[in-house]
């Protein structure tokens, strides 16, 4: 059974690795892919990361081709037809993984111990394992062979958009790490970078923190705020509107595209823009529900940061794993048979505007779970340059995936790891916010305020922008989108 | 109510009109508009009767038309002279003046007197008519016209040679005549256009190309620009010294593939196909929906996975080696229909034709000043210079696409990829387009490849053709 390598590590050290993380200045990347220039590049998996990096490290000029399982290869399974499709050498591991100078393990989350425990063997003395997401080596306590050097670079973003954004001139933002316990050639965080260079990632921003800080912010980001919340709103917010006799289709479209449009406003201009497009009137609604949300789910958050940092998270996901997944399919089809889910969205206009005005509960939401993240994140130790792109940051990301197919595209496009637990958070949200729910009319869901509601204090108004504008996610927000260049300004 | 039922008429010069359908109604007011040499004038002279009828019918001519134009005066000062050779006498002829010429038995002298004071005659009417300078016998064509009860005033570019007071005396006078008489105004230049012009005619190549609406505030934009980008000389903005691209060996292609073949799963799409491009050959690339246009140009981009797979020297670079696609594409310019639909964003349109210098879709670096005075005179060659910091997802979709051309061409490449450029565009703004390629063309510096499905729709200044067959190999 595997052992949580996190909790075996003394509290110094785990402070010390929360807490790491530092925002790196375009001029570190001067050499660009120079590292792995000639180098041999084996991919495992080739999924939604595995294909769109692979992409961008060939057209940046480098030397990939992917390993495969043996089952996917004779099957041709898409993974295969991904790779040989866009003209990739396709083999075995036995094949290209001993030619591999650096291997980037692709594969699902929970098949890296059975993934990783049969390539090592074959792997080159002193090459390199890289990883995007660190789950293997920080909840599983994965022991990789002493000469190897082990990375990762981790995209915070969907593969689809890795690809999109390298494709327009640009990249996403990227964290990456070196494994100091495996790092004996000290040359872990040149190939990193040369890496994140080759993904594009350089351009939109590059974090350099540690396996831990990224495990355990990325988990939390993923089932509260990103997943979570999206998909308890969209929830109470549609049957809210049908209890109140409102449109089926109506109430469908404004919650399928709603949380596209208001966090488009986040995505530029942090909280305080998202509730800037509403009028004063409904900016302090907005504000009050926020935080009489804020004070009912803040225990919710707390106990999912710790139960990501003491490692319950992982090891109650990680026993369905062993049980065949059998409580996330089983919530996978619930969330299906969901009444928003089941309801299409209707072919009425709703402008732009429209959105926010009647979407007031929406952006109390979107306020009330990215604050509350932040808060908990930057409380348990990580950094907030962390804390702001696992939370605010990605946001819009996810709510692009609830635009384009509602909640069943969200939880196939995050990874099973993010579902598992957006379903363990909404399950406990919902009855959370049942009596919450029970005071919210059409208001500030569905309609919009009534004229009648016009009237503003102006010494309230004040206080509430102040509030807004003076919390700590709007701060590392401005600087962090500001180090983007004019990007998100522009795009 | 005036009609041209698919008129044809020839003048003495050889010059054609054809195919004219046009309706006057009593209350509009026309502007007659087009590059030089389209046919604007020829057009108004018809109302007045001139040219030979070859085909077509007319109807509702006014009997009595006030016609100033260059030719009507070049017609009179013409007259004049030859009064001058028939003269047999030895006197010399000091000519008719000018009081002869405007008190006619046409002329309504009071609303002459009138003008004459307006503009301040006077000390003119004793002199000979030819020995006026242009503006004067302009003015004096002028008062001709405006005190004659004409049932038409035409009036062709009447501004020309006229001082900046008598331009404005004459606009407000007009202001008058509108009430009672309809004027159609021959212009070359928007900049001009009086405030009581209803409609616009706009000709090209003897045709009436174009019938707009002045209350069609969209239409009327896009005339505005056809007819700028017809009318200015196309001073190419130039590169920027700072961005320039690694120079590349004048004696190598741009472009060599060799043997390609591009397959799909279910079909071959190309197959054992060889095209080089050198430097300065414009290409037209044809061929019907499917048969492989873009993908052939996208192994060229660097954006085709298959661009690994096959032989393909761009730029100096082997493809497969270690070259990254940036370093391809900063020396190619690409306009594309799925370039403009990638392009949905927010960003002003000095922006994106900035981008144009980082081949990014959106900027995501700093630009210099000089960047941006480039951008700038590019979008004034698009006679868009107003509208650079607005954003670009609200323009029509034609300008769009002119900004995205001035964007592939900002950073002066050596291969210009327009894949159906015109594509989706109606009539108007493909001339717009087309206009604007043809002078890229003539610039010869950069390489175009024009992809269009239909191979006899041509351009000007290109000459070689690659024509693709639908391939029916399916495997
Ligand atoms: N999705 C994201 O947004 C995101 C963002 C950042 C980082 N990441 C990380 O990126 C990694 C890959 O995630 P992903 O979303 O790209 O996964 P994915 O789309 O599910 O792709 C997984 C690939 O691995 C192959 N695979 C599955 N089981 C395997 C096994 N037992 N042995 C060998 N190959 C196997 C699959 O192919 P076959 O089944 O055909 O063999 C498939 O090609 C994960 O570590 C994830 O945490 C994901």
């Amino acid at each position: 059974m595997s052992n949580n390598y996190f909790n075996t590590l003394p509290l110094r050290e785990q402070l010390e690795q929360l807490a790491k993380c530092r925002f790196m200045h375009m001029n570190e990347f001067t050499d660009g892919v120079e590292a792995l220039k000639g180098k041999k590049m084996v991919i495992i998996g080739c999924g939604a990361q595995g294909l769109n990096q692979g992409l961008n490290l060939r057209d940046s000029g480098l030397d990939v081709s992917y390993t495969l399982r043996q089952t996917a290869i004779d099957e041709k399974r898409q993974s295969y037809k991904n790779a040989t499709d866009n003209g990739f050498t396709v083999g075995t591991y036995e094949e290209l993984i001993p030619t591999a100078d650096i291997v980037l393990n692709l594969t699902p989350d929970k098949q890296h111990t059975p993934v990783v425990t049969a390539v090592m063997p074959l792997m080159k003395q002193g090459a390199c394992l890289s990883y995007s997401h660190g789950f293997n080596i920080v909840e599983e306590g994965m022991q990789i062979r002493d000469d190897l050097t082990v990375i990762m670079v981790a995209p915070k973003c969907p593969g689809s958009e890795v690809r999109a954004e390298y494709v327009r001139g640009f990249g996403v933002p990227t964290l990456i790490a070196v494994h100091e316990d495996n790092d004996p050639q000290g040359q872990g965080l040149a190939l990193a970078k040369a890496y994140a260079v080759g993904t594009g990632g350089h351009k939109a921003g590059v974090l350099m923190s540690s396996f831990i800080a990224e495990v355990k912010s990325d988990l939390m980001g993923e089932q509260t705020i990103l997943c979570g919340m999206l998909q308890t709103g969209s929830l109470l917010c549609f049957d809210k509107m049908i209890d109140k006799g409102m449109d089926a289709g109506y109430a469908s479209k404004l919650i399928q595209f709603g949380w596209e449009t208001i966090t488009e406003a986040l995505k530029y201009g942090g909280v305080t823009n998202m509730l800037d497009r509403l009028s004063n009137p409904a900016k302090i609604k907005a504000f009050d529900l926020s935080e009489e949300l804020k004070v009912i789910m803040r225990p919710l958050y707390n106990k999912h940061q710790d139960d990501i940092i003491n490692g319950t998270f992982s090891s109650t996901m990680m026993a369905d794993w062993a049980n065949d997944d059998v409580n996330l399919l089983g919530w996978r089809a619930e969330t299906g048979e969901t009444a928003f889910e089941k309801t299409p969205a209707g072919d009425m206009e709703i402008s732009e505007q429209e959105y926010f005005d009647h979407g007031i509960l929406m952006v109390a939401m979107v306020k009330a779970g990215v604050e509350l993240a932040f808060e908990t994140m930057t409380a348990a130790g990580i950094i907030a340059d962390s804390a702001y792109y696992e939370s605010l940051h990605e946001t819009p990301l996810i709510a692009n995936t609830i635009a384009r197919k509602k909640l069943y595209e969200m939880n196939a496009t995050i990874s099973d790891t993010a579902e598992y637990g957006c379903y363990l958070y909404n399950h406990a949200c919902l009855p959370l916010l049942g009596d919450f729910m029970k005071n919210i009319d059409t208001d500030v869901i569905g309609r919009g305020l009534s004229s009648d509601d016009n009237g503003v204090d102006n010494a309230r108004l004040i206080e509430v922008n102040e509030a807004l504008r003076s919390h700590p996610v709007e701060a590392i927000g401005a600087t962090l989108r500001g180090h983007m260049a004019d990007m998100k300004k522009i795009v | 109510m005036i009609q041209l039922r698919e008129l044809s008429v020839e003048f003495d010069e050889g010059f054609q009109l054809k195919h004219i359908n046009w309706q006057l109604e009593p209350q509009q007011h026309w502007l007659i508009t087009g590059a030089n040499g389209a046919g604007k004038s020829a057009l108004a002279a018809v109302l007045a009767g001139y040219g030979e009828i070859l085909a077509g019918s007319t109807s509702g001519l006014p009997a009595k038309c006030g016609w100033v134009s260059f030719e009507a005066q070049a017609e009179l000062i013409q007259a004049e002279l030859k009064k001058d050779d028939a003269d047999i006498t030895d006197v010399i002829s000091l000519g008719t003046p000018v009081r002869e010429i405007i008190f006619t038995d046409e002329i309504d002298p009071v609303m002459a007197r009138e003008l004459i004071n307006k503009f301040e005659l006077d000390y003119l009417l004793e002199r000979a008519f030819r020995k006026l300078s242009t503006g004067e016998s302009r003015k004096v064509m002028l008062i001709r016209a405006l005190s004659c009860h004409a049932q038409l005033l035409i009036l062709d570019e009447p501004f020309d040679g006229l001082d900046s007071a008598t331009h404005t005396l004459l606009q407000n006078h007009l202001a008058q005549v509108v009430l009672h008489t309809p004027v159609i105004m021959v212009l070359n230049r928007f900049d001009e256009i009086p405030d009581f012009v209803s409609h616009i005619a706009y000709m090209e190549n003897g045709e009436l190309r174009h019938q707009v609406q002045r209350e069609d505030t969209k239409a009327y934009a896009e005339l505005y620009q056809l007819l700028h980008l017809k009318t200015t000389e196309l001073q190419v903005p130039e590169a920027d010294a700072d961005s320039k691209t690694p120079a590349l060996d004048p004696a190598a292609p741009l472009v060599k593939l060799h043997n390609i073949c591009v397959k799909y799963p279910d079909m071959v799409l190309i197959k054992d196909l060889d095209w080089t491009i050198k430097p300065n050959q414009h290409w037209q690339l044809s061929g019907p929906n499917g048969s492989g246009k873009t993908a052939l140009l996208s192994l060229i981009t660097g954006d085709h996975p298959q661009c690994y797979t096959n032989d393909i020297f761009v730029f100096g670079f082997q493809r497969g080696n270690g070259e990254s696609i940036w370093q391809i594409k900063q020396y190619i310019g690409y306009v594309s229909t799925a370039l403009q639909w990638e392009y949905r964003v927010g960003t002003s349109l000095r922006n994106v034709v900035i981008s144009g210098f980082y081949d990014s879709i959106g900027l995501y670096s700093k630009s210099t000043d000089r960047q941006k005075q480039i951008a700038d005179q590019w979008l004034a060659l698009l006679g868009m210079q107003n509208r650079a910091d607005q954003p670009f997802n609200k323009l029509s979709y034609g300008d769009q696409r002119l900004v995205l051309i001035a964007r592939a061409m900002v950073k002066h490449p050596p291969l210009l990829i327009l894949d159906e450029p015109c594509l989706g565009l109606d009539d108007l703004n493909r001339q717009l387009v087309l206009a604007l390629i043809e002078k890229i063309c003539a610039a010869q510096e950069t390489s175009v490849i024009y992809v269009n499905h239909h191979a006899q729709d041509r351009i000007a200044g290109i000459s070689r053709y690659l024509t693709l067959k639908k391939s029916c190999d399916n495997s």
